[in-house]
């Protein structure tokens, strides 16, 4: 990260604990994700250890530690949706893609996340990818619907 | 009662009780003998309220609060075991149990397996399933027991989790995790290293470090707090997983650095099975680093322990009784003249071992030729290191100093104890400033990092010393020759340190083998002296001082006294009735090799690479078995310090205590009852010593007073001792030629994690990993360059030597510089060396 980046992510800031959480939206904004270099360099900037950084930025849903995907993939496991399945789909998703929530990828292709009601519970089990809903899913359609995606 | 006083009245379970004002209700019912079952608190903690175990009824209040959370009030009616309070505990712990393995905590056949644990562990057996190591030693098997829960009401989710048995020392299984929180707390309250967190949230919730590093990377110190204050069997200590229980402890003093940390040490039968810090105020405050957490069973139990004298010869090994052994090096002993005779002693030996060494030299043999290889460690800068002493402080000063400059010092697994109270400093407001060219682990906290260009060491800190002396002003000339930013930096530092109302001054050990470590030492005076600065100099070998005031060095007598002082030499003729060697024979330890052959050499916990060819016959007297079998010598067992008694004296002058905890092995005695009976057998008067304690009273009376041997004064004595050790400085080394191309600088440290000039990591499994071996730390670009990737085996070589090293790549190591670790034996000399590196051809 060159200083002018690096100014630009902290500029505003005098290097509080509390500031935190805004610095994190804002990397996570310019950059699309939390890197270990940005965490880094957090670290150094706040005088918090890179351990509770993670450790707070992982509590919420919001940030996420990988590149994004072209195409993103978020599978509800709200109530409705893992008492009808949503891990299976989970699963699946990981088998075929190889990936677990929270990454994407080798190719770049897709990235996995793992979501809290979508809003839809009457039509659980439900997937979103990218800005498309997919109700009622099963773990056949899913990887049918996967194909339409590059 | 008024609002202002010290105490309320409460009632608890129908007890009037009048309690401190700010306790919580379990602070006040502990300390009135009433049990609330607890998980998630600790007295060294925060209060957390995350298991919810404690809940009590109070009068007027809704639901029930949490007794580790809920402050006492004037008037509260607390009830802690109703009926309604227990079946909402019970609730709660088959909660936390359903994500909890539980076959020792509610399975039909606990009670006959504990009676029939005899049988093997991985056999067919259908009772004596053992699932976690914390078996008998853990917290919720007591709650469990406390509230007669027998069986789990709600579905199991077990979590599947891996084990983490890649870092070093202890193994983590959260199966195991109650997710009480006290790892992290302590990690972050107590150790300030800051390397836990909870991770997600919710059902995913984890613990660890950021991203899915290990501990090792993520900056753990090894220390075993959180392991101490685990009340389940997720943390256990690889080490110690199925000792079980100890039967006893016994507190005495680490021998591992010259913090001399006091620690308890975990007794099972005869065996030391762990040691767990000791609560002790004045050094390390219930804290310990992972040499005196982790390495101290391994080191004493290890099978190379020496148990038998023996007698080596041409590689046939014979045992040997006392008697024999004895007899034998008398007969030697008894014909060597005093100018043959050499004795090197560790310092890692108690003052009683010391002080009886040097009385064998020089009373017993009439030679002044007793020595330590702690000469060869600290080289040129030892005397200017010995002279920083004369203005030390107490480690407890550091809780008041305002600045604190670090000198060259890592304390990230050595001396972690130290890296504790300055992050304790740090929060309380101190200001913080490292000198280091290399990554160490202050950098992240220091408020400056002061990053000398490798070998330009001295000039920073002339730099430093002239800009602070009272007469000048701090101007900007008096810092040419640093550039690049550390100028500003400097003139930031010196300012600091010259209006500080506190300042205090810690020396480490990365300028040690430096070319230049006297003028480095001698600047740090200066400095000290300029800004009124207290030092702190942390030495690695826990009894340096007493080997400098028991006199275990030719110009160093007893008392620190220069062995050039008549008066002193008459008065020790009078208490030993000897005449004192007065001649000089200029021997000592760097002189072994190259001096006149020795008949006898005697080495004292030393371990020297190819000892037995430095003397025509070698006493080698050490707990390990040589390295390698040796051609002639009499190897004698001697005890570990967890296995004598004596007194040590700690970097800040303090005299501490060593106490036995178990039988030395074998027919393994202390160092003194060796040398004592060996000086018995020549017929040598002044050698009759049946207990350390006589001699202590011996050195008490006639050296120094070192206070009683039962209760040592522990207050640092005064560090003014006379005498001084000779040492001769290094020619400078040449300046590169302009036009040419720099070589790679390669700076070596020597080892410090050595106990009796053996190198921990040959000992203990997990101090391979955290103290790497023969790798050579290289900047990125530089391993780029040279086409090297992490784990090659490179060949480091200039006109005097040529070495093959594993590559170690460090994002932060400077750009054409290299480092190394090695074992003081294997040194190469003063630093920095112009070295070319390239990689091995295969
Ligand atoms: S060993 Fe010490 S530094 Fe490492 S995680 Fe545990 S408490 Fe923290
Ligand atoms: S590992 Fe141990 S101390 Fe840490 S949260 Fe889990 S049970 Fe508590
Ligand atoms: S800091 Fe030194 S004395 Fe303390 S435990 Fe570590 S090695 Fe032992
Ligand atoms: S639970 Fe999945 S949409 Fe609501
Ligand atoms: S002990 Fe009080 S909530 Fe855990």
């Amino acid at each position: 990260m060159s200083s002018e980046k690096r100014a630009e992510l902290f500029s505003g800031y005098q290097g509080e604990e509390g500031d935190l959480i805004p610095i994190l939206q804002r990397v996570q904004e310019k950059q699309g994700y939390i890197s270990e270099e940005a965490v880094r360099r957090i670290s150094r900037f706040l005088k918090i250890s890179e351990n509770q950084i993670y450790g707070v930025a992982s509590f919420y849903s919001q940030f996420r530690f990988t590149e994004p995907g072209r195409n993103s993939i978020k599978v509800c496991l709200g109530t409705a949706c893992h008492v009808r399945g949503g891990q299976i789909l989970i699963d699946a998703v990981e088998r075929e893609l190889d990936i677990s929530p929270g990454e994407t990828t080798a190719c770049g292709r897709f990235d996995l996340q793992r979501v809290a009601c979508l809003g839809c519970c009457a039509l659980a089990p439900v997937v979103q990818i990218n800005d498309d809903i997919y109700s009622r899913m099963t773990v056949i359609r899913l990887k049918e619907i996967l194909q339409n995606y590059e | 009662m008024g609002k202002t006083s010290k105490t309320v009245q409460i009632n608890m379970d129908n007890q009037r009780l009048e309690v401190h004002r700010g306790l919580t209700i379990l602070q006040a019912a502990e300390s009135n003998g009433i049990y609330i079952p607890t998980l998630c608190a600790h007295q060294d903690l925060s209060p957390f309220g995350g298991c919810r175990m404690c809940i009590v009824e109070v009068e007027g209040m809704r639901g029930f609060p949490t007794a580790c959370t809920t402050p006492v009030e004037e008037g509260m009616v607390i009830r802690t075991k109703t009926s309604q309070v227990q079946a909402e505990r019970k609730e709660i712990l088959q909660l936390i149990l359903s994500e909890h393995t539980s076959s020792c905590l509610v399975c039909d056949e606990k009670v006959e397996c504990k009676e029939f644990m005899g049988t093997i562990r991985k056999a067919g057996v259908t009772t004596g399933c053992r699932y976690c190591p914390n078996d008998d030693q853990c917290e919720l098997q007591d709650v469990v027991d406390y509230l007669e829960l027998d069986e789990i009401g709600y579905p199991v989710y077990y979590r599947g989790l891996r084990v983490e048995k890649e870092d070093p020392f202890y193994d983590r299984d959260y199966n195991l995790c109650i997710l009480c929180g006290r790892c992290i707390r302590v990690c972050q309250e107590v150790r300030a290293a800051n390397t836990l967190a909870f991770k997600q949230r919710g059902r995913f919730t984890v613990i660890g470090p950021a991203f899915d590093r290990t501990h090792m990377e993520a900056g753990c110190e090894f220390c075993g707090a959180c392991v101490s204050v685990c009340p389940t069997g997720a943390l256990s200590e690889k080490a110690r997983k199925w000792e079980g229980k100890p039967d006893r402890e016994q507190i005495t003093t680490c021998a591992l650095c010259g913090v001399g940390c006091q620690m308890r040490l975990l007794i099972k039968g005869e065996k030391i099975i762990g040691s767990l810090p000791a609560q002790d105020p004045v050094v390390n405050s219930g804290q310990l680093c992972v040499k005196g957490r982790f390495c101290v069973t391994e080191l004493v139990n290890h099978h190379r322990r020496l148990r038998k004298p023996q007698r080596h010869q041409n590689g046939t090994e014979v045992e040997l009784s006392w008697n024999e052994a004895i007899e034998a090096a008398a007969a030697e002993l008894s014909v060597c003249a005093p100018k043959q005779f050499g004795m090197l002693i560790s310092p890692n030996c108690s003052n009683e071992d010391l002080y009886i060494a040097q009385k064998f030299a020089r009373v017993a043999m009439g030679s002044p030729n007793i020595d330590s290889s702690t000469r060869t460690f600290y080289g040129h800068g030892f005397s200017a290191y010995l002279d920083l002493f004369r203005q030390s402080a107490p480690l407890a000063d550091l809780e008041k100093s305002s600045d604190i400059l670090c000198v060259g010092l890592d304390a990230r697994f050595g001396r972690s104890v130290v890296g504790v109270a300055l992050r304790k400093a740090m929060k309380r407001g101190a200001r913080i400033v490292t000198i280091n060219p290399r990554p160490h682990n202050l950098a992240l906290m220091a408020d400056i990092w002061l990053k000398p260009i490798l070998g330009a060491e001295a000039g920073l800190l002339r730099s430093l010393v002239k800009m602070t002396e009272r007469k000048n002003s701090t101007s900007r000339t008096r810092a040419k020759g640093q550039g690049r930013g550390l100028t500003q930096d400097l003139l930031t530092v010196a300012e600091m340190l010259k209006n500080a109302h506190s300042p205090a001054i810690l020396v480490g050990s990365e300028f040690l083998q430096h070319d230049k470590s006297w003028q480095i030492f001698e600047l740090v005076g200066r400095l000290a002296q300029n800004v009124g600065a207290r030092i702190l100099p942390l030495p690695a070998q826990n009894n340096l001082l007493g080997s400098i005031l028991m006199g275990t060095y030719p110009e160093i007598l007893p008392g620190g006294f220069s062995s050039a002082d008549e008066k002193k030499a008459r008065q020790f003729k009078k208490s030993w009735s000897v005449n004192l060697a007065q001649f000089s024979t200029g021997w000592n330890a760097s002189a072994l090799s190259t001096g006149p052959r020795l008949k006898v050499l005697y080495l004292i916990g030393e371990n020297l690479p190819g000892f037995d060819q430095l003397a025509d016959f070698t006493i080698y007297q050490n707990i390990y078995s040589p390295d390698s079998p040796t051609v002639d010598a009499l190897v004698l067992p001697s005890a570990a310090f967890t296995e004598a008694d004596g007194t040590f004296i700690n970097g800040e002058g303090r005299i501490q205590r060593v106490r036995k905890a178990v039988n030395p092995p074998g027919d393994a005695l202390p160092d003194w009852e060796i040398l004592c009976r060996i000086a018995r057998k020549m017929g040598k008067k002044g050698f009759d010593f049946s207990s350390a304690g006589q001699i202590h009273r011996e050195i008490s009376r006639s050296v120094m007073n070192l206070g009683r041997f039962h209760r040592p004064k522990r207050k640092p004595v005064p560090l003014t001792w006379q005498g001084r050790v000779n040492v001769s400085r290094p020619k400078p080394s040449g300046k590169v030629k302009d036009g040419k191309q720099i070589p790679f600088l390669l700076h070596a440290s020597s080892a410090e994690h050595v106990y009796r000039g053996f190198l921990l990591t040959a000992f203990v499994e997990g101090a391979r990993q955290i103290f790497p071996q023969d790798m050579v730390d290289i900047n990125p670009k530089d391993a780029q360059k040279k086409g090297i990737s992490q784990g090659d085996a490179v060949v480091v070589s200039c006109e005097r030597f040529q070495e093959t090293w594993t590559a170690n790549i460090v994002d932060e190591q400077p750009p054409r510089t290299l480092h190394v670790t090695l074992h003081q034996s294997a040194s190469l000399g003063a630093n920095p060396h112009r070295v070319k590196v390239k990689k091995k051809d295969v």
